[in-house]
């Protein structure tokens, strides 16, 4: 492992016990490199493998009967991928936060917000209870919440979508952790709050050089935010390309999905879809699993099973056979 | 080809838990019509010696007055699964209608009244008011099936009006206002339909709660009445005896039980599948 | 009072002074304030407005499933209201809804072609063979064939269920159709096909009203474009005016929160 490194993920496989038999792959060969203070934005359809992913990186893979069947997954030199409970307990929540996606989580109905930030706080057993209540307002503070004395005492129902997100961002930020998972933090959010949240985000990775890695499924904000992008298919890790050199991505699959873009569009123009649906879970086909909807698509994708990353330089990797014969 | 379907609808949650539980109600059922009326006894005849074990003749004995039990036992599927089945869908019934208007009503003198009375029935446990109504209407399975009409509705009245109201605010209602369709096929086509699915899911899980209170019931004496075979009054009756005749008890008491399970089954299935969904 | 746009074109739909006002509680909440507003025939007219800006309690209005506390709709110069009732006899049919959530735009009991079958039964005087028939190959039209067709909604996909919803719609023949964040709940590729499928309905004539707080698909979309907060409309123009060359802040501060967008 890279000594700078803060977390490295190669040819991650993670599988789910469908019955006591059958198996289903849900990642094939998953492979991020992240290193500390970076944005990473990882991006991809329904079935990509994404959530799946996250989870593999905050130990709730068990509580689905998912597991990783191969590949590396190493945290700041710790090997996570046979880690048990006791590990993940010093892990989960202090040195990896989570942020939610927003219409499905959120802050616990039933307790006050200064309640979730107690908890939050004192994951660190240490922490001196008398400093708690000053230790809150700071982290709401730091996620710009306006009177944070009267948001404590507030429950989740009275607080609006852009400010219960910021308090799930209080509560990953707590332990000052070293990387953060952010899954869809602003899907369904409004337009304005969304950039609030992004530049929040930003604003911890400039203060705290906290990792970020992102999950979307918005590319223009993707390529806003992050540093690099990692585009998944089927499971697949397919390119690792920097942010701003997203036009000239070498992947198939990156360059549809960036050619989708609806504000790029003239209005009422010719929209450009992506052929067909991404392939479910366990229908996975043969070969080049993007190869039924690719545009440049040959006999030798549909059967060649299998697809590493090529290093392409800069710090752009494709796993696209024909990477060198795209031009842009 | 029907097999294959019929394997394929097997395999979705709760199918088995369906397929079982029907298959037993289907058992006692059957054995309930074909036992008293093709069998050798009459359930109120005097066949033998009071107090015969079971035996191959009488597989499950003779009771106190030397009545076959197991005819008995069968005659009592009829009354049982009859009576219930009239105190369940006759409040399904009356409740969902009831429900569905005043989901629907605006009126809030008919809403608090209305609404008022549900609740107030409702607070109490239909065993207890079922007792209590006995002691005027006197006792005897007719009044039991009057009761239940009179008071049970309350329950599914009040699932009715809940539901009711959740469906008429969903876009497909507004969706049939802007389409110009008339209130009364937005009623029938499209609230109703919504709103019995759930009383009807409720019909089956009370259609066991109603089984248990009538042989409940009976059991205290205050529904079916000797000589009436009938599983709740044959406990009472044989429970003085049960250290040496435990055949008096326990296989109406199983009966009863197969009965129970076996409607749970089917709850239960259903339930799993619309879960699996 | 914003003042009105000076058009020639005739104008379909023309709100004055709508205000939708609800007690909450004794809580007295206006959704609506005040507003004005016109459907140019012909045209999509786009409302763009973040969560409580009220936009989908206006888009209720103009459809007639919200009474307005005050203030007035006419269709082609009558008013829409006529006691507490909207939209009475044949004018019912020229104004149609899609709603956002696609789950509960379709009756859960009721298979997607007899759905449609009712619609066009009600609307087309057609039998119920006929009308059977004619559903089907409306909704095949859209993409849904035959046999999904015949369907539960619950075995269909977002997108299908929100394209059947249009296809609901437009058996009553409208000549107004009212988007209520049609493509909110659906995922990407489906969303791009709802749009191409506006698209073709706007090139035969179909006026839209499109109401969303995704201002991508709002651009794409609409000839004319207003910006609503807090129940009124801080400033309406042209798409592009709206765009590149946002003058209110608070249209402003919506424009340049698109990633990417660059206002030129």
């Amino acid at each position: 492992m890279a000594a700078n490194n803060l977390l490295e993920i190669r040819n991650l496989k993670i599988d789910v016990r469908v019955t006591r038999t059958k198996r289903l792959s849900i990642v094939d060969s998953a492979t991020l490199i992240v290193e500390p203070g970076q944005i990473i934005g990882l991006i991809g359809e329904s079935g990509s493998g994404k959530t799946m992913l996250c989870r593999s990186l905050v130990g709730t893979l068990g509580r689905r009967g998912a597991y990783i069947a191969s590949g590396e997954l190493v945290f700041d030199g710790i090997d996570l991928v046979a880690a048990k409970q006791s590990t993940w307990s010093e892990i989960r929540g202090k040195r990896i936060g989570y942020v939610p996606q927003s219409a499905l989580a959120g802050p616990n109905p039933v307790m006050t917000i200064g309640a979730q930030l107690a908890e939050a706080i004192e994951q660190d057993e240490n922490f001196p209870k008398v400093d708690v209540e000053k230790r809150a307002i700071e982290l709401l503070n730091i996620v710009q919440i306006r009177r944070p004395e009267t948001v404590l005492k507030q429950y989740q129902h009275e607080l609006s979508g852009g400010m219960k997100q910021r308090v799930m961002i209080a509560c990953a930020i707590a332990q000052q952790p070293q990387l953060i998972v952010a899954d869809e933090p602003t899907t369904g959010l409004d337009v304005t709050v969304q950039a609030e949240i992004m530049d929040l985000l930003k604003q911890i990775r400039n203060d705290f050089n906290t990792s970020i890695i992102l999950v979307s499924h918005d590319l223009p904000l993707i390529n806003e935010i992050c540093d690099d992008i990692v585009v998944m298919h089927a499971g697949t890790t397919v390119e690792k390309i920097p942010s701003k050199s997203i036009k000239s991505s070498k992947h198939p699959y990156t360059i549809a999905l960036y050619n989708s873009r609806i504000d790029l569009v003239e209005p009422k123009g010719e929209l450009k879809t992506i052929n067909g649906q991404p392939p479910s879970v366990g229908s996975w086909p043969e070969g080049c699993r993007f190869s039924e909807r690719c545009d440049f698509v040959t006999d030798l994708c549909r059967v060649k099973q299998d697809l590493p990353l090529i290093s392409i330089g800069n710090n752009h990797q494709s796993s696209c056979l024909r990477y060198d014969e795209i031009a842009r | 080809m029907r097999i294959a379907k019929f394997k394929e609808w097997l395999s979705l949650p709760g199918g088995f838990g369906i397929f079982s539980g029907i298959l037993m109600l289907g058992i006692m059922i059957i054995l309930g019509i074909l036992i008293p009326n093709f069998g050798k006894y009459k359930s109120d005849a005097f066949v033998g010696d009071p107090f015969r074990p079971p035996s191959f003749q009488h597989p499950f004995g003779l009771d106190q007055l030397g009545r076959d039990v197991m005819t008995r036992t069968f005659s009592s599927v009829g009354i049982d699964l009859g009576v219930a089945f009239l105190g369940v869908s006759i409040p399904l019934i009356i409740g969902t209608i009831i429900g569905i208007l005043l989901g629907l009503a605006k009126n809030k003198y008919v809403l608090s009244l209305v609404g008022s009375i549900i609740d107030g029935i409702n607070a109490f446990p239909l065993l207890i008011i079922a007792v209590a109504m006995l002691t005027f209407l006197g006792s005897g399975l007719k009044s039991v099936i009057i009761i239940l009409a009179i008071t049970n509705w309350a329950r599914y009245a009040r699932i009715s009006r809940t539901r009711a109201v959740v469906v008429s605010k969903q876009n497909y209602i507004e969706a049939a206002r802007t389409l110009g369709f008339s209130k009364r096929r937005i009623v029938l086509k499209h609230i109703a339909p919504n709103v019995s699915s759930e009383t009807v899911a409720y019909a089956l899980s009370d259609f066991i709660l109603v089984i248990v209170v009538v042989s409940g019931l009976s059991f205290l004496g205050l529904a079916a009445k000797p000589p009436m075979a009938e599983w709740g009054s044959m406990i009472a009756d044989g429970r003085a005896y049960l250290a040496q005749s435990w055949w008096l008890v326990i296989f109406p008491g199983l009966a009863l039980c197969w009965s129970a399970v076996s409607l749970s089954f089917i709850v239960e299935g259903i339930s799993r599948r619309d879960r699996g969904m | 009072m914003m003042r009105l746009r000076d058009s020639e074109a005739m104008n379909i739909i023309e709100a004055k002074d709508v205000s939708v006002t609800f007690d909450s509680y004794g809580d007295i909440i206006k959704a609506v304030d005040h507003i004005d507003f016109v459907l140019p025939k012909g045209q999509t007219i786009g409302i763009v407005g973040e969560s409580g800006s009220g936009k989908s309690t206006f888009a209720r209005v103009l459809s007639g499933l919200q009474i307005p506390t005050s203030g007035s709709v006419t269709f082609m110069g009558s008013p829409i209201q006529s006691g507490k009732n909207t939209y009475q006899g044949a004018l019912r049919k020229e104004v149609q809804m899609v709603f956002q959530d696609p789950y509960g735009s379709l009756n859960p009991r009721m298979r997607i072609v007899k759905a449609v079958a009712e619609a066009i039964r009600q609307h087309q005087g057609l039998d119920k063979k006929t009308s059977t028939k004619v559903a089907l190959d409306l909704l095949e039209s859209m993409g849904i064939s035959n046999l999904d067709a015949q369907k539960f909604p619950s075995k269909l996909s977002g997108g299908q269920r929100q394209r059947a919803s249009v296809a609901r719609a437009l058996s009553a023949q409208p000549s107004v159709l009212i988007a209520d964040e049609p493509t909110s709940a659906i995922d990407q590729s489906a969303q791009a096909q709802l749009l191409g499928l506006f698209n073709d309905l706007i090139k035969k004539g179909l006026s839209i009203v499109l109401v969303s707080h995704d201002l991508g698909v709002i651009r794409y979309l609409s000839d004319y474009v207003y910006v609503m907060k807090d129940g009124i409309f801080v400033e309406h123009g042209k798409s592009e005016e709206i765009f590149n060359n946002p003058k209110q802040d608070y249209t402003k501060k919506l424009i340049s929160s698109i990633p990417g967008h660059v206002i030129k």
